[in-house]
């Protein structure tokens, strides 16, 4: 592995200037974990990754894993879901610093959703204002005073983070509603074992696919059920819906029903689900959609993907939500801005992975600030997540910003700013098999149950634009395979790593039956006239 | 029927069923070696390369080093290693061709076109240790072939043997992964990563997940595929299916010691799943497949007017 082609690395990767490549140094060679990814990439070459990529394409269109697209005005395309064949490494040593300080940070906010709907130690405490957590457009009042089992409000988060030009890990936004994206993480990993096996050799990637089992235990974990009798389901908006593959997808693994809103019925303060063999009671319920549409007598009366009554029986105490109502107080960009201090106040720790930069537009000064400077900041409204509504200053032109900063004046508590992170870049393929620097984010994947669990890894979404920031697949994004290395990260060094020492018993010849023996056939052959 | 020709079928459907497990053994193997093990978990089976020329049986024509990529080649396309998925499906092809007359058109035309493309160098190895083609080939063409089985040969003596073949090797098969891969160690409700690769390696992950609440632990996996009647790739199902494709075909059902035998273990498996003692799983195991073998040995004996298999 030491004789890595120093004239012509990895296809000829040229790192862009100004930012933090994850793969190589600014001096064009390969970082110390990813010298033997460079070498097998070089082996493999620009012909052999086309072709990969033409495998991918297939594999994944023919077993679904897709997305819709609508062109400008044309019909809606389905497309592969897109791959970059260029995987993500990420050393143990640099797992274990995020996967901390994202377990701290969950810890903080969940502790958070508990505080606004009790006791509002914090709101007393003058950390965080009152006002600007009931104007928040996720704060559910109809949660006040509910405590779901154990105390766990954020089931399921994930986080984004980005790297900055030194090579920090920065968290840019929490996602403690629905994230969306497993599923994608573990069918890159199914689909980069198959395409491109040689990758694997020099490395011992942690595993992904036990996610499924650790989501379940941690339902189970809440369900108000008596061990092992839980039914656990997977609720669905519906077929339509665009993250539809990953509700299937997590049901199927898990192996419980996914069920739509006329699937489920509350009688009694109880929620059941219609089977043939009458109606069934459910215990915990991980739900695919948001607040706003799961009751209709509670929230929005429009909705008719909710189940009538759902808010009486998770009042009772008689089924868990995952995640529970409400917390999408904690995962609002004006919240945000105060998590760190949430880690300081709720315990009593230093914040291990740092915000990005950020001003509330509910500050005066902050505003005004903010606005003198539109052309280098972000724009971002507080209730949306998936990059909808955030404008880039950079890459606006002026009209447009002062039409933005109308809105914001008129409305400033629904808008933050920050500052434009120069994210990290990985090499990645085009169409023709060369690698050119395309900027890349990381949203690790929590379960919280007993404890916080953390997949090895996560989603890297990657801007397939040249210099773009992009990285939303809805907005033409595409995806990486995160490897995270075990301690030890050569393979030659872990010798057979602790199996058993035990001779296999040894087992029975395979049996061969065959009637016509060979001289048989061979006669059989000379008989036969020329 | 004719005692060849019964024959014939009978190793015609082994062979099918050999190469289709052997098939799904690397593949789940190799998916499971690629990547290591989740943080803080321990393997309680063992399922590698070393374990998996185990399985395969003693008889080797040569030495094959333990390494991955000797392994994979040796298993996959190496025509002249009798154990190998090529081979295999070149027996189930001669055999097929010896009884043409017998099975539909349509059924040797998918073995045969199984065998060709295998052949026809369509499946170089791209990435050097890369099968995952091959694998998903005969994995394809032997469900077509077990469909149009089902779809358009007569339902007689001759489809009860093909059957009979297919199911008495599935269930030899599975019980040779089993015996390799379970922990010696008395505590198999670890957490575990390796049984997850077990469970892929037969095709039985979401029948698992739908059927047992437990997570992919060694002892209920070991369970799920020696007990579970409703999965069709279990022990328990494969004996009852050899047992009832049998019956069919036995003008004497009760005086057959197959037969006789069959029910024997078949009622024995289900005492053996509701005991819920903590009996050794790969005692069962041995136990169960010695008499497989001496199954086999009865319907060659009985059936098969003595022609011992080979």
């Amino acid at each position: 592995m030491a004789e890595v082609d120093t004239k012509r690395p990895l296809l000829d990767y040229r790192p862009a200037d100004g930012y933090f490549d994850e793969l190589v140094a600014a001096d064009g060679s390969p970082r110390p974990h990813a010298q033997a990814l460079a070498a097998a990439l070089d082996a493999i070459g620009p012909s052999q990754l086309v072709d990969a990529g033409r495998r991918r394409d297939t594999i994944f269109v023919q077993q679904g894993i897709t997305f819709d697209t609508t062109g400008e005005d044309g019909p809606t395309v389905e497309r592969p879901f897109p791959l970059d064949l260029v995987p993500r490494i990420l050393p143990a040593s640099e797992w274990t610093h995020i996967k901390r300080g994202l377990a701290q940070r969950i810890r903080a906010l969940n502790r958070f959703v508990d505080d606004v709907y009790h006791a509002r130690e914090i709101v007393r405490a003058g950390v965080v204002p009152w006002r600007l957590v009931v104007s928040r457009s996720h704060f559910a009042r109809a949660a006040h005073g509910i405590r779901p089992p154990g105390g766990v409000y954020c089931h399921v988060a994930g986080c984004d983070l980005v790297r900055d030009v030194d090579g920090s890990w920065k968290v840019l936004e929490d996602n403690v509603r629905t994230p969306s994206g497993i599923s994608y993480v573990l069918e890159n990993r199914v689909a980069m074992t198959r395409l491109l096996p040689g990758l694997f050799s020099a490395y011992r990637v942690r595993p992904v696919d036990h996610y499924p089992q650790l989501l379940l235990a941690a339902l189970r974990s809440v369900a108000p059920a008596a061990e092992g009798e839980a039914t656990v389901v997977v609720w669905t908006p519906g077929h339509l819906n665009s993250a539809y593959f990953e509700h299937a997808f997590l049901a199927r693994q898990m192996g419980v029903e996914l069920v739509e809103a006329s699937d489920l019925v509350v009688r009694d303060d109880v929620v059941y689900m219609r089977t043939t063999n009458g109606l069934q009671r459910v215990h915990a319920i991980y739900r695919r959609l948001d607040d706003d549409f799961i009751d209709p007598l509670e929230f929005r009366p429009d909705s008719v993907l909710g189940v009538p009554g759902l808010m009486r029986a998770y009042r009772a105490g008689t089924v868990a939500l995952a995640n529970a109502i409400g917390t999408g107080v904690a995962d609002d960009k004006a919240i945000y801005h105060y998590v760190p201090e949430m880690i300081r106040f709720y315990l009593n720790e230093e914040p291990m992975l740092d915000n990005v930069t950020t001003y509330l537009m509910s500050d005066p000064e902050a505003m005004e600030a903010a606005l003198k400077r539109m052309d280098e900041l972000v724009f971002k409204p507080t209730g949306e997540s998936g990059g909808k509504g955030v404008f880039i200053g950079p890459e606006n032109d002026a009209p447009t910003l002062a039409g933005l900063a109308d809105v914001i004046r008129h409305s400033p508590d629904k808008w933050i700013a920050q500052e434009v992170v120069r994210l990290s870049t990985m090499p990645t393929a085009d169409s023709t098999g060369a690698l050119s620097p395309r900027h890349v984010d990381l949203r690790p994947f929590a379960v919280f149950g007993e404890t916080i669990s953390i997949v090895p890894g996560g989603l890297s979404r990657v801007a397939m634009i040249e210099g773009s920031m992009i990285v939303n697949s809805s907005r033409g994004g595409g995806s990486k395979d995160t490897w995270v290395l075990e301690d030890g990260e050569d393979r030659s060094d872990d010798a057979a790593p602790a199996r058993p020492e035990s001779l296999p018993p040894a087992l029975p010849d395979l049996r061969y039956g065959a009637w016509t023996g060979q001289q048989q056939q061979q006669q059989q052959q000379q008989c036969s006239p020329g | 029927m004719l005692a060849r020709i019964a024959q014939e079928l009978f190793w015609l459907g082994r062979n099918l069923a050999r190469a289709e497990h052997t098939a799904r053994l690397l593949e789940g193997v190799f998916q499971a070696d690629l990547q290591g093990r989740p943080e803080g978990q321990i393997s309680a089976t063992t399922l590698s390369w070393e374990s998996l020329m185990h399985i395969m049986g003693g008889r080797r024509d040569r030495e094959v080093s333990d390494g991955r990529d000797a392994v994979l080649d040796a298993l996959t396309h190496d025509p002249d290693n009798p154990a190998s998925v090529v081979a295999c499906v070149m027996r189930a092809r001669e055999g097929a061709s010896a009884v043409r007359d017998v099975i539909s058109a349509e059924m040797w035309e998918a073995i045969n076109t199984t065998h060709l493309r295998l052949r026809g160098g369509e499946f170089v190895p791209r990435d050097k240790t890369g099968h995952y083609d091959i694998y998903q080939h005969v994995r394809e063409r032997s469900a077509l072939f077990w469909g149009l089985t089902a779809r358009t040969m007569l339902r007689d003596e001759a489809s009860a043997f093909l059957l009979a073949g297919g199911r008495i090797e599935a269930g030899d098969m599975v019980l040779r992964m089993l015996r390799v891969a379970l922990p010696d160690v008395p505590d198999g409700n670890q957490a575990d990563g390796q049984a997850l690769a077990l469970l892929q390696a037969v095709g039985g992950f979401q029948a698992y997940r739908r059927a047992v609440p437990a997570p992919a632990h060694a002892k209920p996996v070991a369970r799920f595929l020696l007990f579970e009647r409703n999965y069709p790739d279990s022990v328990a199902a494969s004996v009852d299916a050899v047992n009832a494709s049998l019956r069919t075909a036995d003008s004497r059902p009760r005086a057959s010691e197959p037969i006789l035998r069959l029910s024997r273990l078949s009622a024995d498996l289900e005492f053996r799943r509701s005991a819920e003692t903590d009996a050794d799983m790969r005692v069962t195991c041995h136990e169960v497949q010695r008499e497989l073998g001496l199954v086999d040995g009865d319907i060659a004996q009985r059936y098969f007017g003595g022609a011992r298999a080979a």
